[in-house]
């Protein structure tokens, strides 16, 4: 598990030039523990930008950010991207270990049981181009968790599979996460599936400030058809209709 | 709109799924066996007009099918063939490790960097549309009798191939890929081996069937003029001593285990090293 703090957070894309554009607006929240935070917000508000300050593979313009592992040490992340990213010239089991630092049989051991979580151990040599999209998905799954991650950061994860596979997936996400001690944020631009995932929700609005922080308290093992998650999601759809640029969301508009 | 007209399928369709496939597989094996028959036809043609020519031709032009394949026959069972095949072989493949040496980088460093891409692109193009000949009068200016000159054909004429190849190949790279092994923390090294490497392959591959198509043929002209073994040498000698049998047979067996490892052994190994991709295993 991991401490991430984010305090006055600030991001320019081109400060000082006529193009500059301010994506991240004052940005401060703090997540620790086995916590499952959804960042929410319409496409364009600056969801990945924030990820990607937090893996540090962007700079920010601005203010501090930490994440360390729950004991200080730095943290170890893993990744899923909306699409898979797997080598197609390795077995997903190869692809698995291609993210590891060691090839013991721990680390194959590792590989196997979170391969078996996602319902995939009989698919370790199988090549990624013989699988469906969510089967890979799926992989691209495993081969985060199997990194044993202090942090787990998902970008849209599921917005290119289809309504059925994606339901699936999110179930087997909350089990998996549910066995496992691990702080995930994860990005969609999806109100329904944030609720029915996270135990807290941070809203972006266009222009990068936050406009709300959600709690989620109901029971896991949370399901879709659940009538409280429905509850809940009508709910919080609400609050966010007063948001501007979120409403052509939110109303079903034909 | 005016109504679609909805035709019949030309045949009836089978009632069961069975039947279905069995129709299918029979109408395949029918669509094959009409390919050998034409193809059996088109070489029975060939030596029927070979024969004939030889028979009318002066005594001495040209030797008839028959005699050329006893020739053959003489030369395999002496084991001159295997020495001189292999010899040239070898040229080809030392010739095609020079072109990758010098070719791969060029590719790589159009591929990645648009002023090195101005810079070669040009050179690159002009030298892929020079005739093999050019390059083979070239190879014996400069080396004379050698082996070195053979080799020195071939990487001439596959350089061209390797460099625009891989260049198509290092853009092909995929960015998502080479970001994702970052985010995991993934060294240089390990993203070149495990990203960079197998995406060229296949282009590498690509190149390697493209000129060696070429290049077999202009190693062993190079070898006829200035070659101290192999297939064109011996082509050479024997067109020296007016054995234009022997000539004939030695052209014959090379182009004909030529084939075979252009169609069968390079495409078998692509194959075996490109397993992974799923549209190389329907080979033809
Ligand atoms: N590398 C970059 N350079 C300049 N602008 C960028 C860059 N990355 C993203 N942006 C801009 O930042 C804004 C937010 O992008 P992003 O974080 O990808 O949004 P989201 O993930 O919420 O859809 C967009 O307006 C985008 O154009
Ligand atoms: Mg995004």
């Amino acid at each position: 598990m991991a401490v991430l703090t984010v305090k006055d957070l600030y991001k320019t894309f081109g400060a000082g030039t006529p193009r500059a554009n301010r994506v991240l607006d004052n940005i401060s929240f703090d997540v620790r523990g086995q916590t499952f935070v959804s960042i929410v917000g319409p496409s364009g508000c600056g969801k990945s930008t924030l990820l990607n300050i937090i893996s540090g593979v962007e700079t920010h313009t601005s203010g501090q950010i930490s994440v360390t592992s729950d004991d200080g040490k730095p943290a170890r992340m893993g990744y899923v991207f909306q699409d898979p990213r797997l080598l197609p010239w390795r077995s997903v089991r190869k692809n698995m270990l291609y993210v590891q630092d060691q090839a013991d049989d721990e680390t194959n051991r590792r590989v196997d049981k979170y391969l078996d979580m996602v319902g995939l151990g009989k698919h370790g040599d199988f090549w990624p181009g013989q699988l469906s999209g969510g089967m890979q998905q799926r992989v691209g799954i495993a081969r985060a968790f199997a990194v044993e991650p202090d942090l787990l950061i998902m970008d849209e994860p599921f917005s290119h599979l289809d309504a059925i596979t994606a339901r699936a997936l999110r179930e087997q996400l909350q089990d998996i996460w549910s066995q496992s001690k691990k702080t995930v944020v994860f990005v969609t631009h999806d109100v329904v599936e944030a609720v029915e995932l996270s135990d807290r929700i941070i809203v972006l609005q266009p222009g990068g400030k936050i406009f709300e922080d959600i709690t989620i308290d109901l029971p896991r093992p949370r399901r879709q058809t659940d009538p409280a998650v429905a509850t809940l999601q009508a709910e919080v759809l609400a609050r966010l209709e007063r948001m501007k640029g979120m409403a052509p969301q939110v109303s079903a508009a034909p | 709109m005016s109504n679609p007209v909805i035709e019949a399928p030309p045949t009836a369709p089978a009632v069961t799924w069975q039947e279905g496939e069995q129709l299918a597989r029979r109408a395949s094996s029918r669509r094959r066996a009409k390919r050998l028959v034409l193809l059996a036809a088109g070489w029975v043609a060939m030596l029927l007009v070979w024969n004939v020519a030889a028979y009318y031709l002066p005594a001495g032009v040209l030797p008839s099918p028959l005699e050329v394949l006893i020739v053959m026959w003489e030369i395999v069972a002496s084991g001159a063939f295997a020495a001189n095949f292999f010899a040239s072989v070898g040229k080809t493949f030392v010739g095609f490790l020079v072109a990758i040496a010098v070719g791969a980088p060029i590719g790589y460093l159009m591929g990645r960097y648009t002023y090195w891409r101005a810079f070669f692109h040009d050179g690159v193009t002009v030298a892929g549309t020079i005739p093999a000949l050019t390059y083979a009068v070239l190879s014996l200016i400069i080396f004379g009798i050698s082996d070195l000159g053979p080799i020195l054909s071939v990487a001439l004429v596959s350089v061209p191939y390797i460099a625009i190849n891989v260049a198509e190949g290092v853009r092909g790279v995929d960015q998502s890929l080479v970001k994702m092994s970052q985010a995991f923390g993934r060294s240089p090294q390990q993203i070149r081996r495990d990203v960079f490497i197998p995406t060229l392959v296949p282009y590498i591959f690509a190149a390697i069937r493209m000129s060696f198509a070429v290049a077999w043929k202009v190693e062993a002209l190079t070898e006829v003029f200035g070659g101290t073994n192999g297939v064109g040498f011996q082509i050479r000698s024997e067109y020296q001593l007016f054995n234009i049998d022997g000539v004939l047979a030695w052209m014959c067996l090379f182009i004909v285990f030529m084939l075979i490892i252009e169609r069968l052994v390079l495409r078998q190994f692509e194959n075996r090293v490109l397993a992974w991709r799923p549209e190389e295993r329907v080979g033809r």
